[in-house]
């Protein structure tokens, strides 16, 4: 019999995963961590029970939450990401030349390791990049307590549920705010709106009092089942979100990307939300 | 009473890891296992870790396929550390902090028992996560321990919960009752079960989640002092009472005390003897404060017997703690023992070591494991 790991996310529903080979599994300090290979996904990496990240897929999920701000901001000299142990972020954020600066906060070296071991696709040597200064760090303290300011920020957590949970918070997203340069945006990873509606619902509760523009975008990635995975959105620079096609081309062109899921136009229409979205979250987020 | 060890090899024991001991007999869990589900066709059971929570028999009944009833996140850590598919796993503590909650998801367990609206509303924020079950109450003076008084909603106020969870978009997929432990006979299980067809029935008509579970708790009585009725006997009647439940309905149980009580047994050794009042006080070194704790808690009277023969005369058994409550019997006939000499409980599994304390800093017994599982090569978290 072939053995299957399942899912646990949610109680009536979940996905199954044949395990041809387990890599890696343990119980760090923070987390329960699971790396396996699996016919159609490659390597898949489940913390707490919970897919993370796949080798097949990830791709979708690193470039939308690195290419989306970072092109729209059009001038990031220096990014912060929060988590991404994995290495996915860091390597998409290292593709963009422009940006002199990198400062990643993960807190808990042992994903590091092991993504480097087990993954190493992920990063792709990006944690070697001399632009890096790699912090192992509660990702809230550090946004609550640097000096540092930065252009965009990127929080690649894990669920609510579990160590990602602060990342969740009022409290950091007003310290994202105090982190971010002029004009600069925070994106964050938040859930799969389909299933878990309530996860976008607080999260726009929590940054319209703190960002004069805010709103979610979103991007299917196949093993985050559901539907649209959607990121979190929020800068007091309104021109950022309206940021036009031709220039997002422009810019593009110039950064010399090569991407398999990113392009212009995608930028363009990931913001476009389904009804079932538009219609619980308050009017701000609307307005284009 | 069948003690699966022989006086020769309770010596061989005491001679070679001392006294107090308790001896665990994992051939005897897998035989409760197959006994109870030859009195029980159809029903999945999940082993109340709370019972006895022993690694060896966390391993064993995984090894059997019975999932685990947990109750608190030492229970889920302990399972989580022998690699158990948290998808065989229930949380049954009615009563939870969040905490309690967020651990029992991050482990991957997602099924919950609630029993008011309070309960209900601390799951709001995972409810997509998860699948609830409506703890019913059906109050039972012939159990020896009556769990329906501290726990439980009348079916009276499970039927309006269900309309509450309806509005709040929860998801409750069955009902769960208990009982309650050491009843004679079965009755209350399967009036417990009609009434609970009942309400899913009515329920299912015309819902969007239609429930399709049953949890009929545990309670399956086994022998310790008296004699009960033996579990084909006592089963038959919810066997049958469960005929009518349809296909669509999973069925299960949370036994405990039927799968290990009779798989262990302590072992302890008189350490002092007095004459008082008439009678032979003998001091042993294990008590009600040890592994005879279930005498307090568990309201439990375990068999006693010694391994010497000859003319016996009223005696008291007494625990090794200063204490005056740490008395195991008052009134026990037993023939002349000396210092050294060895005291036998049996059914001692259940609800024994698991509640006993450190009080007067005195040790807890060792605990002996016989027909250990085989250390299986099984990939982490894999079915």
């Amino acid at each position: 019999m072939t053995k299957v790991w399942s899912e646990t996310l949610y109680d009536a529903f979940g996905q199954h995963f044949n395990t041809d080979k387990v890599l890696f599994e343990s119980k760090t300090s923070h987390q329960n961590l699971l790396i396996f290979q699996n016919a159609m996904f490659g390597r898949v990496m489940a913390l707490d029970g919970v897919v993370q990240t796949t080798e097949r897929d990830e791709f979708i999920y690193h470039e939308m939450l690195t290419h989306v701000p970072i092109l729209a901001h059009g001038s990031a000299k220096s990014v912060l990401i929060v988590g991404g142990g994995d290495g996915g972020m860091l390597r998409e954020v290292c593709r963009h030349r422009a940006v002199k600066s990198i400062t990643q906060v993960e807190i808990d070296q042992a994903v590091i390791d092991m993504a480097k071991q087990y993954m190493p696709g992920h990063s792709q040597g990006a944690y070697d990049d001399p632009r890096l200064n790699l912090i192992i760090a509660d990702g809230m303290e550090f946004v609550r307590n640097t000096d540092a300011k930065f252009d965009v920020i990127i929080s690649d957590s894990t669920d609510p549920i579990g160590p990602g949970e602060i990342l969740f918070t009022e409290g950091f997203y007003a310290s994202c705010k105090r982190c971010l340069k002029q004009g600069g945006v925070l994106v964050t990873q938040n859930g799969v709106a389909f299933m878990q509606l309530e996860e976008v619902k607080t999260t726009a509760k929590r940054l319209a009092p703190l960002y004069k523009d805010w709103s979610f975008y979103g991007a299917a990635v196949p093993t985050y089942v559901g539907g649209i995975m959607t990121f979190a959105w929020a800068t007091d620079n309104k021109a950022l979100r309206a940021t036009s096609l031709p220039v997002l081309k422009r810019r593009f062109k110039r950064a010399k990307l090569k991407t398999r899921y990113y392009n212009p136009e995608i930028h363009m229409a990931a913001f476009a939300l389904p009804q079932y979205l538009q219609e619980t979250l308050p009017s701000a987020s609307k307005v284009r | 009473m069948n003690s699966f060890l022989t006086d020769t090899r309770i010596q061989e024991l005491v001679q070679q890891h001392g006294t107090p001991l308790l001896v665990l007999d994992c051939n005897v869990l897998k035989e409760q296992v197959e006994r109870l589900r030859r009195a029980l066709p159809g029903v999945d059971f999940f082993y109340a870790v709370k019972a006895f929570p022993h690694p060896d028999i966390i391993n064993t009944m995984d090894q059997c396929g019975v999932g685990f009833d947990l109750a608190s996140s030492g229970e889920i850590e302990l399972v989580r550390q022998f690699y158990v598919n948290p998808r065989n796993t229930i949380h049954t503590h009615p009563i939870k902090k969040n905490r309690d909650i967020v651990d029992s998801l991050r482990f991957g367990c997602t099924t919950f028992v609630v029993d008011n609206i309070e309960e209900m509303k601390k799951f709001y924020p995972y409810q997509s996560r998860v699948g609830l079950l409506l703890r019913v109450s059906f109050p039972n003076p012939d159990a020896i321990v009556d769990l329906s008084r501290k726990f439980g909603c009348s079916p009276d106020e499970a039927i309006e919960l269900l309309q509450i969870a309806k509005q709040m978009g929860m998801h409750v997929k069955g009902l769960s009752f208990h009982v309650g432990s050491q009843s004679r006979n079965s009755s209350m299980h399967v009036t417990a079960i009609r009434r609970c067809q009942e309400i899913i029935y009515d329920y299912n008509r015309h819902a969007e989640m239609p429930m399709s579970m049953l949890d009929i708790g545990g309670g399956f009585p086994v022998d310790y002092c008296d004699t009960m009725p033996d579990i084909d006997t006592f089963c038959a009647p919810i066997t049958e009472a469960l005929r009518n439940m349809g296909d669509d309905i999973h069925i299960i149980a949370e036994p405990g005390r039927f799968l290990v009580a009779p798989a262990a047994i302590s072992i302890t050794a008189v350490t002092g003897k007095a004459a008082r009042g008439g009678r032979n006080w003998y001091y042993l070194d294990d008590g009600v404060y040890g592994a005879y704790s279930g005498q307090i808690f568990d309201h439990a009277r375990y068999p006693i017997r010694c391994l010497k023969s000859g003319p016996v005369a009223p005696s008291v058994l007494a625990g090794p703690t200063c204490d005056s409550i740490d008395i195991i019997s008052e009134e026990i006939q037993l023939p002349q023992l000396e210092v050294g000499d060895l005291v036998i409980g049996e059914m001692m599994g259940a609800y024994t070591v698991s509640t006993a304390t450190d009080f007067n800093s005195l040790p807890r017994c060792e605990i002996i494991v016989l027909n250990k599982p085989e250390n299986s090569d099984k990939i982490p978290h894999i079915a």
